[in-house]
């Protein structure tokens, strides 16, 4: 009996007790550097540890017989070696493989500059793009304060790298948006349409940008709409230059929001002395309607309309009779879009887009009636299929049918085109270090009867942590202006080739790009002697981009810097030179800071550009006369603060501070005796507003 | 005689059996104190990782347990705040995001870990608070509003979101002021509470304190 006690106490002890065998090694990545804190365990055992600071690690384990060693890290995939524990030390030598991710891979850059808030390794953020000083919460005019812009203060839009301003086009969740500006006014910049708060991510491409997008020569706009918002809220905005009201409902999956705005720029412009002989000073009045449904788990839908109508008239000075001239334009816009997203399975999805816009202006120049309406309809699918985890292939089709319309006097004229155009691109990811992306784009237009085909080529390749190079080829194809194409349909594309090259650093807040490009232009449309394709040009030029979060504590600035050497023979030139659009240097400094005391952010830019080429009939070379040098500082506060308990943020602008008087060219009388400085209206603009918001709390979850 | 093997053989099954099963207990609880030893020793990076992975083993190990789990999340994010580069900063709260989701996998109704969820998307706000303040606060504050439903005596939830209001800026709803009050309510149910366990969550007593008389 004792004996047996005796026996089976040994037998538990021995259970508890059996041989440990000693593991030791290293973990290291591909490139044979360590792995720090990878950890390293027995399959089904509790048994395992973590590398140190060397990447090495040495553990015991009690267990015996052949075992699965589980090995991995974080931003590593897992991995796995058979061992056998015998009692006899092992020594493991592991190597694991980096997780091909999009945190630590590369991105191709050549190009574009990106604001986003969800992705990683962007520069910029949505609310840089909403908040930089002199903008005014207008896109365009942040975006003028990239590298390979320049300040267009007397023209709407943006003068990419060397392009006019119908060059950019704008893309609003992946559909072309025909005529994003507010009204156009002779030598004043318009306003884009779309506020920026509207987005959760803004792509500015200045060359070299994916096959999906056509219709432009130089540079994209790529908007893409917020998802569903977080609650219920109303939005109550009080400006110098109107107001508006904003009303967004949260449903359970779904919201809609609607507003309306009332814009009237008389009170602010009897205050701010006026170079332009306001008859009407402009006011407009508009609504939106946005819907946004979340279909079953990854299904989003997105509706957008809006409409406005605005009125504004002024005088001109006619240089040629020494007398006044009326101009006054009434127009009219409806812009809606719709687009569904969804995945199918695990590596499929879908991108479809319907959109269709109407926007008619019509007014009195001189003594003369004109009027305008273009109307725009475009489908969209895509189709993307991923492949790993990075690389993805994609195919797509849209339609696109554009009319223009034009009268003058009782006489008309218009157009009507179907572009189709069909396009495949692929991103492959050969490692996390080295991306190409390859694409095609061919377009067919019915009024041209002409087609196109345009290969897209980028690489980017990882040279260190948070460095990077790309580069990029593609040709690029565009319509004629519409104003050529109500004349004609003997017509052909335009075409520009990009060439680039980038290298990008990024590391602790800080950002350095620059980017070197070269740009041929051929078959630009040129008026004289009757309309033709027999237009070129080139631009070549550096882009360098310098942003800093991390030196000063709590202040945020950046510089861009563009250097552009371009000439062209377009329009109506007799020869290739510079155009008015091709100022040689830009340089812009944006700075930020919080003031946590304040309760205020405050914002500044400082923009310089060399004086712009401008047309002297007298001179004897054309376009050699040019403009003195552009400059201009602004200053914006927003104080948060809150009124009847509501969040509130009261908002100043001031641009143009030192009162810098520029001048943006001239215009002559046709014998070249009289000549006019074409300025901005005031030589200060002053802006004030509050904007509340009361968030109801109705709905959570 | 006969009786007695039989007994003694009753006995031994018995002892046998109690020994592997608590050889099992002891070998989860062995390796849970010891990761709760790494983790109260730590003090870099690689240190907080070390107890973090220590976790995870044993979570995967025993399968039906979320405390492992639970505190391989929670010492991601303590190793979050060890870290200055902000692509670290966000792989950690990933790491810690994917870590309490498995604890949830395995137990969905768990107070502590709806508390732990709410922690982890505040602090991955604070990597980049201009950008993601706006979208992600909703989000955070739904889970620690389920976590206080969950367990109205966990004060856990009352903590974290008193801490949020003391490291928001004044002009946003935060401030000292604000968060003195939630301080007060979170000590009180901090003075309340009792662990079944001495392994279950009960971390947050002292900084509460501290951060309290920080608003004094």
């Amino acid at each position: 009996m004792k004996t047996i006690l005796i026996f089976l106490i040994l037998l538990l002890i021995i259970g508890e007790s059996q041989a440990q065998t000693l593991i030791i090694g290293s973990v290291k990545d591909a490139k044979a550097k360590p792995v720090i804190g990878a950890s390293i365990s027995i399959k089904d055992s509790y048994d395992g540890t973590s590398t140190d600071s060397l990447g090495k690690f040495s553990f015991k384990s009690s267990e015996s017989g052949e075992k699965i060693v589980l090995f991995s890290a974080v931003g590593f995939g897992m991995d796995s070696v058979k061992i056998v524990l015998s009692g006899t030390p092992l020594n493991l030598n592991l190597v694991l493989k980096e997780k091909l991710n999009a945190l630590n891979a590369v991105t191709i850059t050549a190009g574009s500059f990106e604001a986003s808030d969800s992705k990683k390794g962007v520069v910029l953020s949505s609310l840089d793009v909403a908040t930089t000083a002199g903008a005014v919460a207008d896109v365009y005019a942040a975006l003028q304060t990239l590298p390979g812009t320049q300040p267009a203060a007397a023209e709407s839009g943006l003068f990419v790298r060397g392009g006019a301003a119908t060059e950019t086009n704008t893309y609003f969740d992946g559909l072309l948006v025909k005529n994003p500006f507010n009204t156009q006014l002779p030598d004043i910049a318009s306003r884009g349409r779309f506020s920026p708060f509207m987005f959760k991510g803004t792509t500015f491409s200045a060359g070299g940008y994916s096959a999906v997008y056509g219709q432009a020569l130089s540079s994209a706009l790529i908007l893409e709409s917020k998802d569903l918002p977080e609650k219920t809220t109303t939005d109550i905005s009080l400006m110098t230059v109107g107001a508006g009201l904003d009303q967004t409902i949260r449903f359970k999956n779904s919201a809609l929001s609607f507003g309306g705005s009332y814009i009237n720029l008389k009170p602010a412009f009897s205050v701010l002395k006026q170079a332009t002989d306001w008859n009407h000073e402009p006011t407009s009045a508009g609504g939106t309607v946005t819907y946004k449904l979340k279909v079953a788990k990854t299904g989003m839908l997105k509706s957008y309309t809006e409409y406005s109508k605005s009125d504004v008239s002024l005088n001109t000075n006619d240089l040629n009779t020494q007398a006044k001239s009326f101009f006054s334009n009434d127009n009219k816009n409806l812009y809606t879009n719709l687009s569904y997203q969804d995945y199918i399975g695990n590596d499929w999805k879908i991108n479809c887009g319907f959109s269709a816009s109407n926007n008619s202006d019509d007014g009195e120049q001189a003594i003369n009636n004109y009027g305008r309406t273009d109307r725009l309809i475009q489908a969209k699918a895509t189709v993307t299929k991923y492949i790993g985890q990075l690389s993805t292939i994609k195919f797509g089709s849209d339609f696109l049918s554009s009319h223009r319309d034009e009268s003058w006097n009782g006489l008309s004229r218009s157009y009507n085109d179907k572009l189709t155009s069909a396009y495949a691109e692929s991103d492959i990811f050969l490692s996390n270090d080295l991306v190409a992306r390859i694409g095609l784009r061919a377009e067919h237009s019915s009024y041209l009867n002409q087609n196109n085909f345009a290969p897209r080529v980028s690489l980017a390749y990882k040279t260190g942590k948070g460095s990077q190079v790309s580069f990029a080829y593609g040709e690029f194809f565009q319509n004629p202006d519409d104003q050529y194409l109500v004349q004609t349909s003997n017509l052909d594309f335009q075409n520009a080739t990009h060439y680039m090259a980038n290298f990008q650093k990024m590391k602790d807040g800080q950002t350095f790009r620059i980017e070197a490009y070269y740009k041929k232009y051929n078959d630009l449309v040129k008026s004289a002697p009757n309309l033709n394709n027999n237009g070129y040009g080139y631009a070549k030029g550096i882009d360098l981009f310098w942003r800093d979060k991390k030196t000063f504590n709590g202040v945020d600035y950046w510089i861009s810097y563009s250097y552009l050497d371009t000439k062209r023979d377009f329009s109506n030139y007799p020869s290739a030179v510079t155009p008015e659009f091709g100022a040689k240097h830009s340089l812009n400094i944006v700075y930020k800071q919080f003031f946590s005391k304040l309760k205020s952010y405050v914002g500044a830019t400082y923009s310089v550009a060399s004086g712009r080429p401008f047309y002297n009939p007298n001179a004897t070379e054309f376009m050699s006369d040019k403009t003195k040098p552009y400059q201009n500082l602004s200053i914006n506060v927003s104080y948060l603060t809150s009124v009847f308990g509501k969040y509130t943020v009261i908002y100043a602008s001031v641009s143009n501070l030192p009162g810098f008087k520029n001048v943006y060219g001239y215009h002559y009388s046709n014998d070249g005796q009289f000549r006019e400085s074409v300025q901005p209206p005031a030589l200060r603009n002053i802006f004030l507003g509050m904007f509340i918001t009361i968030g109801d709390n109705t709905y959570k979850n | 005689m006969k009786k007695n093997i039989k007994n003694i053989i009753a006995i031994v099954f018995i002892l046998l059996t109690g020994t592997t099963l608590k050889a099992q207990d002891a070998k989860y609880i062995g390796a849970m104190q010891s990761g709760l030893k790494m983790f109260s020793e730590a003090k870099t990076s690689a240190d907080y990782v070390a107890a973090s992975n220590q976790f995870e083993r044993i979570g995967t190990q025993v399968k039906t347990e979320w405390l492992p789990f639970y505190y391989a999340a929670y010492t991601q994010l303590i190793n979050n705040t060890t870290l200055t580069n902000t692509d670290e900063k966000d792989a950690a709260m990933d790491k810690a995001q994917e870590l309490i989701d498995k604890a949830a996998a395995i137990n969905p109704k768990e107070s502590e870990i709806f508390a732990m969820k709410g922690y982890i998307k505040f602090m991955k706000i604070y990597v980049n608070p201009m950008a993601r303040m706006q979208s992600g606060m909703g989000a955070a504050i739904t889970d620690l509003e389920t976590a206080k439903a969950l367990n109205p005596a966990n004060p856990r939830p009352y903590f974290i979101l008193a801490q949020n209001t003391f490291y928001t800026p004044e002009a946003f709803g935060g401030g000292k002021t604000a968060a003195k009050a939630k301080f007060t309510e979170a000590a009180a149910k901090f003075d309340a509470f009792k662990t079944s366990n001495p392994m279950m969550p009960n971390w947050g007593v002292e900084r509460n304190a501290s951060l309290l008389a920080e608003c004094k």
